[in-house]
């Protein structure tokens, strides 16, 4: 019988959106760290959330179905925005969630960021929009979007049929553009939860982004969180040089979690005529290459804030998550790595279950923030229920 | 549109740096139609971290196999091209609008710029089985780049023009088009977009000079049609297949727009095929 070989690992098999062809043998198979290690780096607090996460396979386990990957990401607004799984699809990358329809089984998601919405309908940059780049991809999309009152009118009404919330993602110029957005969207069936893309430019400031300024991050947070009930998420811009103090001034302006990271400033060339290749000339480097950015990101957030974190930035498997959650998130974004394969956010889910269940851990939130340094009343990920 | 493997039958260089593929694709070869395109992932993703967007270049709905046509650009068709029979390659396809054909249309007129015969050839097929007569109008640099016509049906007429005169009339394809422009009902065109442009310069001539109606305006009482519907691509004398850098190519990133005379186009969802009245056309050089 002739062998077939498969050149491509497929979709439904690879733990990576991006894992080579094994006959190419450019990648070992990524394994866990060693328990002894993860043991010996973690301090006393988290010690027996290592142990439970470096149990190893094969050890008396519990029934996948048993675990409870539920995250509450609003916990001061209980009940408002309890996803079933902790893995989401990020802003941009998803559409409206209708468009990867026929291929994905969306219900399933922990829940949908749409495409960055603002007040007035916006054409978006000059194309080329989308370029490869070394381990990544730039975008300079320029927040094309029909505008808030063609989004509520044209996919609420499917999304209030829909289990799976969707979180609208919301961009602005100024201050009264976000307010205008989110003041639309409150009380609309269909949405469950706002997302704010700080990572704008402010007119009102000179074109400086929300996002980079801590004080203009903390008023855009504090005016829209005047201006609606529904639960708040920001979105942080790893564009800065000390995150800390904006999201510290966030997370005091009301939100009530924290998304990171955006895309990283970057651009391309085009090598044939010598001129920038993006029409926009610069774009938003996002992919496997800006992981270790976000993983820091969080990692420097977690120890600053007490709400939830959901991060974002080059998630394409199941360890990539794992990472995240080490460094103190208690959900993630799939962006990227949709493109190359959109079964991966269901897959990281099922996978989490998995590895869960292997562990004998009825949930995953003792795996969130076991990178973490020790710390006094280290703030819980899911408000007071949890205290490692 | 579905997620599959393709499973590599056949793999041969036809012409310098471009390769013919086969692959067995039933579900694939039984709902696609000329003019729409996968998106492949390549063989070696450490690195790349996005798909390629591939037309459909020939449908055999009988053996349930279709075949790519491409030409090595760059990192991402070099791994496809390394791929062997056996091999399987992930597929997301079929994508995008198809060409619309008039019902009334007797001689189809297809127009190839380079590799951009992959765009247009499974029309050819499609046109031949309607029962259409198929003039392929074709150009590249040089005799060397010509696509062979022994993959291409007896039944097409098939004139070459090379801007070297190493084979055929001496120039560019674009010179070839207006002694077919009455013969023609409809023409389709595939290649770099200067000479799409160059085209729909002369399309848009055309209707002013036979005096035929418009896109959009009413005809004889009838509703004026919306620009953009499949019935709009249908009644226009020029449908161009276009291409554009793709992230999803499904329509959720809007990564791959071109602009059209009424706003940003989705090549990969609008397109990739539009009525050339549809796209704001830079002036031909
Ligand atoms: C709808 C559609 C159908 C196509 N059909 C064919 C075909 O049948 N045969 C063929 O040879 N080529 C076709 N192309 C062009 C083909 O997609 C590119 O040549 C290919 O993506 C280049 O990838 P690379 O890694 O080899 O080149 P690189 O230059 O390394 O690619 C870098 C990035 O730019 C993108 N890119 C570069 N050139 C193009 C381009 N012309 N169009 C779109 N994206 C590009 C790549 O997809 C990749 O993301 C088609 C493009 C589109 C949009
Ligand atoms: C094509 C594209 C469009 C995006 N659009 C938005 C947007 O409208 N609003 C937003 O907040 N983030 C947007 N992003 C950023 C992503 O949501 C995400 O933060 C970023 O891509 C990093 O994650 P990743 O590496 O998993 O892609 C976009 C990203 C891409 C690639
Ligand atoms: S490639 Fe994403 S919208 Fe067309």
């Amino acid at each position: 019988m002739k062998r077939r070989r498969s050149v491509v690992t497929t979709g439904r098999t690879a733990r990576d959106a991006y894992s080579g062809p094994p006959r190419l043998g450019l990648r070992a198979p990524r394994t866990r760290p060693s328990p002894a290690l993860e043991a010996a780096r973690t301090e006393s607090p988290a010690a027996p959330v290592a142990a439970a996460r470096a149990a190893a396979p094969g050890e008396p386990g519990v029934d996948p179905s048993s675990v409870d990957l539920s995250v509450d990401l609003a916990p001061r607004r209980p009940g408002a925005l309890v996803l079933q799984n902790p893995v989401l699809v990020a802003s941009g990358t998803f559409g409206y969630g209708i468009e990867y329809g026929e291929v994905v089984d969306v219900e399933r998601l922990g829940a949908i960021c749409c495409k960055g919405t603002t007040l007035k309908p916006r054409a978006g940059n000059e194309p080329p929009r989308v370029t490869e780049t070394p381990g990544g991809m730039l975008n300079s999309i320029g927040l094309q979007n029909p505008g808030v009152d063609a989004v509520i009118e044209r996919y609420a009404p499917l999304w209030a049929t829909w289990r799976v919330p969707v979180i609208v993602n919301v961009a602005g110029e100024s201050i009264d553009d976000y307010v205008s957005v989110v003041r639309r969207l409150e009380g609309v069936p269909g949405i469950t939860g706002i997302e704010l893309n700080i990572s704008c430019p402010n007119v009102g400031k000179g074109g400086l982004q929300f996002a980079v300024d801590r004080d203009a991050a903390a008023s855009v947070t504090a005016a829209v969180r005047r201006a609606t009930e529904l639960p708040l998420i920001v979105k942080l811009s790893p564009n800065v040089t000390d995150i800390r103090p904006i999201a510290r001034a966030i997370e005091d302006a009301g939100a009530d979690a924290i998304s990171a990271i955006n895309t990283l400033s970057g651009m391309a060339i085009e090598r044939r005529t010598g001129k920038p290749l993006l029409g926009n000339v610069y774009g938003g480097l996002s992919g496997p290459a800006v992981r270790p950015v976000g993983l820091r990101i969080v990692y420097e957030v977690a120890q600053v804030v007490d709400i939830p974190i959901v991060a974002i930035g080059g998630i394409a498997s199941l360890d990539d998550a794992l990472d995240y959650l080490a460094a103190g998130a208690v959900a993630v974004q799939v962006g990227t790595a949709i493109f190359a394969d959109p079964e991966v956010p269901l897959r990281i889910a099922d996978g989490l279950r998995r590895y869960c269940a292997e562990r004998g851990l009825a949930s995953h939130l003792p795996l969130v923030g076991t990178a973490l340094p020790a710390r006094p009343n280290r703030p819980s990920a899911k408000g007071v229920e949890y205290r490692p | 549109m579905r997620l599959l493997d393709a499973e590599l039958v056949e793999t041969r260089e036809i012409l310098p740096a471009q390769w013919l593929q086969r692959y067995r694709a039933p579900w694939l070869a039984a709902g696609a139609r000329a003019g729409q395109f996968v998106h492949v992932r390549t063989p070696d993703y450490s690195g790349l971290v996005l798909r390629r967007p591939i037309s459909i270049n020939t449908i055999d709905r009988a053996a349930g196999e279709i075949t790519l046509h491409f030409r090595i650009a760059g990192k991402g068709t070099e791994l496809l091209a390394s791929a062997r029979p056996g091999d399987s390659v992930p597929m997301l396809g079929p994508l995008g609008r198809p060409f619309e054909v008039d019902p009334r249309t007797h001689h189809v007129l297809l127009i190839a710029g380079g590799v951009g015969i992959a765009g247009v050839r499974s029309l050819a097929d499609e046109s031949l089985e309607a029962g259409r007569q198929v003039t392929l109008l074709f150009g590249s640099a040089s005799a060397a780049e010509v696509y062979p016509s022994s993959l291409l049906p007896d039944e097409v007429e098939y004139v070459v023009a090379t801007e070297d005169g190493s084979l055929g009339q001496p120039g560019r394809v674009t010179e070839l088009v207006p002694a077919y422009e009455a013969w023609a009902d409809q023409a389709f065109a595939c290649g770099p977009r200067p000479m799409l442009a160059a085209l729909a310069h002369i399309a848009s001539g055309r209707l002013e000079r036979m005096g035929v109606a418009r896109l959009g305006r009413k005809r004889g009482g009838g509703r004026p049609i919306p620009l953009g519907s499949a019935q709009a691509r249908r009644r226009s004398w020029l449908q161009v297949s276009m291409e554009q850098h793709m992230g999803c190519a499904v329509g959720a990133c809007l990564g791959c727009v071109v602009w059209g005379v009424e706003g940003p186009l989705r090549v990969c969802r609008e397109g990739p095929v539009f009525a050339a009245e549809e796209i704001a056309w830079e002036e031909p050089a």
